[in-house]
């Protein structure tokens, strides 16, 4: 990992009219990682990243692509970064291999296309429109095409919305080897699972502003904690369960006690509780992933906005 | 490296992207053949149809000397650029609604240049459209060749500049490929009534027979026809003409959108 990041965003505004789309975006992407930007519909993620490929002007603020202004070098950049839209098809009656090849010619520097349709495992829709394809081989077309021009960074918008598991999957391993390759990649997803399993480093973006920025691993624990469940042999007193260590909450429903908190909790738990003569049962341990870090870094706004969310 | 030779391999990659950009095109014109029926099969069956009702009723219409294939042969290559300037829309309202052209616009190619390659198809139909229609009347309908050349080539270039501009103010202004099917049917049916298609000019009354004379295709007709029988093109016509591609063209351009 280089020294310099590959792309900084600093300051960035962008509205569409009176809406404010994107307030303030700061963030930093070092070359080589998996840089993710997750959120809620609307929050800016898109826009974000169509100011960093050039396709939208942002109203203030600097962007920094490799050294590079997205406005004014779009030439430039054009030639080392590679855009996978959301919702954008090819032609009904284009077939595979002549899109790739097309956009091969392109680029300076282009990958083979027979190759990359090889390693994306599409060589056998080569001679296929693009129409005849299923969802997934369609998405696999869209990665090759952003692939081709053989880019330093690869901006992928909603890679795997709807695809089956098999295919998602798939196409996670198929970024994880773009990675491998050193390609820089900033994959804009609501998948929270997509998030955790790829990404290096997340930014979530919420109502236009970085809410988050840090590895899904810190997001999750940050604001999600780990969760224990728990049914005590004997009632245990709130003091005690509060003394014990990393404990946050404590919520109690019919017989089950549930406490949410950090560190290593059910370990905790289940020594001081030993120490006091309770045995517990059915005990089910969860870390806080990032869905749950997702849901608590958004929902003060979102019930402010009338449609509160409930943990 | 220095600056020339930078130009110099920057133009060579440009071209090389260029013909690849036609090569594809082309693909799909023959695979979405609107342009190659509309264009170029239809009037060549237009035209048959005409020499054959020409050959049952031979001889003079009119006091001219001139046969009904004659007569009805600039007509038909009007229609045939007509049917490719509203095929335009259907290819590239399509590509711009599907955001293929916005796709376009992320790599080092401006999606201009397929606009350019997509009109370079397009003439190359209308081309062989012309070359069909006068052959086919010619040869097999002995229909007259006797027009001057560079009158009549001039009459075609600029039918096909102004309705090639109109078919681009189409794609600039209607939003998706439903409305531009149903703009194209409604466009194509009032400009193959003022070319005369189905009422002569001629042998109708003012108002109407100014407003087909000073109409796109109308104009486009009457241009065509003089300069090939009357041994030179309707300056008022051509006129015409240029006024039309010049508005076009500008509305055209100015409400163009890539996305």
């Amino acid at each position: 990992m280089s020294a310099a990041p590959a792309v900084t965003v600093q300051h960035l505004d962008k509205r569409y009219g009176r809406l404010v789309a994107v307030d303030d975006v700061c963030l930093s992407i070092h070359e080589g990682e998996i840089f993710g930007i997750i959120g809620p519909n609307g929050a800016g993620k898109t826009t974000t990243v169509e100011c960093i490929s050039g396709l939208r002007a942002p109203d203030s603020g600097s962007i920094s692509v490799y050294g590079l202004s997205p406005q004014k070098d779009r030439n430039r950049i054009r030639e080392f970064v590679g855009v996978q839209l959301q919702e954008s098809a090819l032609p009904p009656r284009l077939k595979v291999g002549e899109a790739v090849r097309l956009f091969a010619s392109f680029y300076k520097d282009a990958l083979d296309p027979d190759q990359l349709l090889e390693s994306l495992g599409i060589k056998q829709f080569d001679n296929s429109s693009f129409k005849s394809l299923s969802g997934g081989q369609k998405q696999r077309v869209s990665i090759a095409l952003a692939l081709v021009g053989n880019p330093k960074l690869a901006i992928l918008d909603e890679l795997t919305t709807g695809l089956d598991p098999e295919a998602r999957r798939e196409i996670w391993s198929l970024i994880e080897r773009m990675r491998d390759r050193g390609v820089t990649v900033i994959l804009v997803t609501h998948f929270m699972d997509e998030a955790e399993r790829l990404c290096d480093r997340l930014a979530l973006i919420n109502h236009g502003t970085v809410a988050a920025l840090d590895t899904p691993e810190a997001i999750a624990a940050r604001a999600g904690g780990s969760r224990v469940r728990f049914v005590p042999s004997q009632p245990v007193d709130e003091q005690t369960l509060r003394a014990i260590p990393g404990v946050n909450e404590i919520e109690r429903k019919e017989k089950y006690v549930t406490v949410t908190g950090t560190g290593d909790l059910a370990g905790a738990l289940m020594n001081a509780l030993a120490a006091i003569g309770v045995r517990v049962s059915e005990v089910e341990a969860r870390t806080g992933n990032l869905e749950d870090a997702f849901i608590k870094l958004t929902k003060n706004d979102a019930s402010s906005f009338g449609k509160g969310v409930q943990e | 490296m220095s600056g020339s030779r930078l130009d110099e391999s920057t133009s060579r990659r440009s071209r090389r992207q260029f013909a690849e950009l036609l090569r594809v095109q082309g693909k799909l014109a023959l695979r979405e053949p609107y342009a190659l029926l509309g264009g170029v099969a239809l009037p060549a069956i237009l035209l048959a149809v005409f020499g054959f009702i020409g050959q049952v009723q031979p001889g003079n219409v009119g006091t001219t000397r001139l046969t009904i294939i004659d007569l009805w042969t600039p007509t038909i290559l009007v229609v045939s650029f007509i049917l490719i300037s509203v095929s335009l829309p259907n290819t590239l309202v399509r590509d711009r609604e599907i955001g293929w052209l916005r796709r376009i616009s992320t790599t080092p190619l401006h999606p201009s240049r397929l606009l350019a390659a997509q009109l370079v198809i397009d003439l190359i139909l209308a081309a062989a459209a012309v070359l069909i229609v006068i052959l086919e009347g010619a040869l097999v309908f002995g229909a007259s060749l006797h027009m001057q050349i560079l009158p009549f080539a001039v009459s075609l270039l600029l039918s096909i500049a102004e309705l090639f501009a109109l078919g681009l103010v189409l794609v600039a202004l209607v939003p998706t490929q439903t409305v531009a099917s149903a703009a194209g049917g409604v466009v194509t049916f009032a400009l193959m009534f003022l070319s005369g298609l189905w009422v002569n000019p001629a042998q109708v009354g003012d108002p109407l027979r100014t407003i087909m004379y000073y109409s796109p295709s109308g104009a486009a007709v009457r241009a065509v026809l003089d300069s090939a029988f009357n041994g030179g093109p309707s300056y008022a016509a051509l006129l015409t003409m240029a006024v039309y591609t010049v508005i076009f063209g500008f509305v055209a351009i100015r409400y163009f959108r890539w996305e």
